[in-house]
């Protein structure tokens, strides 16, 4: 190489290049790439969501088997029967109220805008099912999920996810185990809201008794439990009114 | 003011960098054989953490985030950068190194000397990326907050650095099998001291205080609200805000029933 | 190319164990921490590094002889950063399931310094095929201690191995647990993986005294 690599125009020239270059690369793969991403995220909500009221393909105790992508447009059209947004006193019916980001919404009530709350309502075998989109923050970064509850308010089922959680600890809050333990859960305690809690000190680790409004952490992820149970009680929080009237309902 | 103490003393000893979360730990690993070179490390960690994390989290919030860029116009509130978090994080983070290895060589001799060698490794400090993703996850509020958490997480990693250099010097004195001399103990030490500090878990963060401040709320309001609901929503409310709950219960009543 | 002079056969069994990165070179520390509370984790990881390593010193290889010397390290560390972004978007359009499993490792991957280490110490005085190897061996190396770690830390801390119970019912107290054996909680959490690259660390240089530090 004649060129004369420690001069600064050089320098410049290099650094005006790889940028152009990284930066035209990242940018045609996001575009390219941008559709099919947002269409394999929108069918994971959708499985998502259907696994939270118990429609999944799990066959034993090992592991989260979802509806597959093929099938999980129409499913979700058959046991969804209504999804509704909520925006202070007012509520619509929207197609898409799934689509909405809750990250976003929680930014612009912080902003001081109205949070628009989305919120399902599935029908099986004649069961409704509410199911919340949830979301809130674990040891590294974003963790999100959803419960569904019946009339009673009583959990039916829940899914959890996360973008970063420490693999082999936080990260197992998407297992079986860690899952099935919130069914049958109560959010009620003496007919107040307290949510549910992920509990360090058990003294049910069969999580027997169902109306102790907690259930057994996962050994070494006290951080992502403890943003699980906050996340918990933040999300039903927003939509106790809502909630209210249900249980008065019955 | 009092959420700037909490996070400062949170990010030292709570999320300490290198003891809670385990992140830099191949500098602080090799770097403290001594304490004098171990200050020098870590007082270019805790200056370049405190300039980075709030510069980040200017790109983070005007550049990045979902919708950030609202403020170019309207039409531009749809883009989505954050993709591009990673590789601009770093690029900040290498170019402040960098500059400050510059800036330091010209003005100071002297402190170049002492921490010149220093300056390049913290490029691939995985604490200093940290501290910044660690900003964006946490969706720290402010610019006063962003770099206070700068500043008191490099001070975090200052202590723990100088900590491990100090003994690493004492136990030099003492018979140390062999084979474990050095970088063995240092591990066994290291871990020893992550157990002692994950019992500061338990200060501040403490347990009850949430609980029982939605306890408090719900003892409130249920008794009001459930009443409306089960009784008349027409009866008359003293309060303005309670009269907004009945309206909402009855539309949501309404829908319900649909 | 396909027979390895003695040379380049060095390149990859150096270190695996002489020469280990994380025993002796100090690199890449922070993942070995961070993930090895499960084997499968563990394993996932060391493949990752294996990608990521060995295409990224033939890059920085290729690139050597036009980076300039001030730049180098942002052009490293983008290099790096591109490769992994672009790994990950394409795994995310086509292969969701697959990236769901991976997204965790890419920050991890991209801090790791195991791979500026190699970098700076090797891809940028040397030939592709050279940085290719040397790419090859240390993020093996690097694995060995993953899993060795992983291992041991799985199945004392959760008595479980990839998530199957080996050690019988803890719950149910049966097998092992059935003589009053009790899983050691500590064993999943970050410090235990210190000791026990620690004890690796003294295994291996009381195997080979020539390793030992003075202090």
């Amino acid at each position: 190489m004649a060129v004369n690599r420690d001069s600064n125009a050089y320098t410049v020239l290099f650094a005006a290049g790889l940028v152009i270059v990284v930066g035209s690369i990242l940018a045609y793969l996001a575009f390219s790439l941008a559709p099919a991403i947002a269409e394999n995220m929108r069918l994971e909500k959708q499985q998502n969501i259907l696994y939270a009221m118990g429609v999944n393909e799990n066959v034993d105790e090992g592991s989260v088997n979802f509806v597959p992508t093929d099938k999980v447009a129409d499913d979700f059209k058959k046991y969804i029967v209504d999804q509704l947004v909520i925006e202070g006193d007012k509520i619509t019916s929207n197609k898409e109220a799934y689509l909405i980001d809750l990250k976003k919404e929680m930014t612009a009530a912080k902003n001081g805008a109205v949070q628009k709350l989305p919120l399902f309502i599935g029908e099986k075998k004649g069961k409704k099912f509410y199911i919340i989109p949830m979301y809130g923050v674990g040891l590294w970064d974003a963790i999100w999920g959803f419960v569904s509850l019946d009339d009673t308010l009583t959990v039916q089922g829940v899914f959890f996810d996360h973008k970063a959680e420490t693999p082999g600890l936080g990260s197992n809050i998407n297992q079986r185990y860690f899952m099935d333990d919130f069914t049958g859960e109560t959010i009620l305690k003496d007919g107040n809201f307290v949510g549910i809690n992920v509990a360090k000190v058990n003294n049910d680790p069969k999580n027997n008794i169902k109306d102790d409004n907690e259930v057994d952490a996962l050994a070494g992820a006290t951080i992502t439990g403890d943003g699980i149970s906050a996340m918990i009680k933040k999300s039903l929080k927003l939509y106790r009114p809502y909630l209210e009237s249900v249980k008065a309902k019955n | 003011m009092l959420e700037h103490i909490e996070l400062f003393f949170k990010s030292i000893f709570i999320d300490n960098m290198v003891f809670a979360v385990f992140l830099g730990m191949c500098s602080y690993l090799a770097v403290s054989k001594k304490v004098a070179t171990a200050v020098g490390l870590g007082a270019a960690v805790i200056f370049v953490l405190a300039v980075t994390v709030p510069l980040n989290w200017l790109l983070d919030k005007y550049l990045l985030q979902d919708g950030a860029l609202a403020w170019l116009g309207p039409e531009y509130a749809d883009y989505n950068l954050s993709f591009l978090s990673f590789i601009l994080f770093i690029a900040t983070i290498a170019t402040m190194v960098q500059l400050v290895e510059i800036v330091v060589e010209k003005f100071s001799p002297s402190l170049y000397n002492s921490l010149g060698i220093f300056l390049p490794l913290i490029a691939v400090n995985c604490a200093i990326l940290g501290g910044s993703l660690f900003m964006q996850a946490r969706e720290i509020a402010s610019f006063g907050l962003a770099l206070n958490y700068g500043i008191s997480s490099g001070i975090g990693w200052f202590l723990a650095i100088l900590a491990i250099a100090a003994i690493r010097e004492k136990i030099r004195y003492s018979n140390v099998p062999p084979p474990l001399r050095g970088l063995g103990i240092t591990f066994i030490i290291t871990g020893l001291m992550g157990i002692g500090f994950q019992s500061f878990g338990g200060m501040l963060t403490g347990g009850d205080e949430e609980p029982e401040e939605v306890g408090k709320t719900t003892v409130e309001k249920i008794p009001a609200k459930t009443k409306t609901i089960e009784e008349d929503q027409s009866t008359g409310r003293e309060d303005k805000k309670t009269e907004e709950i009945d309206e909402k219960s009855v539309s949501y009543i309404n829908v319900i029933k649909e | 190319m396909g027979i390895l002079t003695k040379k380049d056969a060095r390149l990859i069994l150096d270190p695996l164990a002489d020469d280990n990165p994380i025993t002796i070179q100090v690199l890449g520390i922070c993942s070995a921490l961070a993930i090895t509370a499960e084997l499968m984790a563990s394993i996932v990881m060391a493949i990752s590094v294996l990608f990521v390593l060995g295409i990224g010193n033939v890059v920085i290889s290729l690139m050597r002889n036009i980076i300039p010397s001030k730049i180098r390290i942002i052009v490293q560390l983008i290099v790096v950063a591109t490769l992994v972004i672009i790994v990950d978007q394409v795994l995310k359009a086509f292969a969701y399931e697959l990236s769901k499993t991976l997204s965790v490792f890419v920050g991890l991957i991209i801090t790791n310094c195991i791979i500026m280490g190699r970098f700076e110490a090797f891809a940028l005085a040397n030939g592709p095929w050279r940085s290719f190897l040397d790419g090859i061996g240390n993020s093996l190396g690097y694995g060995v201690i993953l899993i060795i770690v992983g291992f041991f830390r799985e199945l004392l801390g959760s008595g479980t191995l990839f998530g199957h119970p080996v050690l019988g019912d803890a719950i149910e107290k049966t097998g092992l647990y059935a003589t009053g054996y009790e899983n050691n909680g500590f064993m999943i959490l970050p410090p235990a993986a210190l000791i026990v690259v620690g004890i690796i660390i003294w295994v291996q240089r009381s195997k080979n005294p020539a390793l030992i530090e003075e202090n």
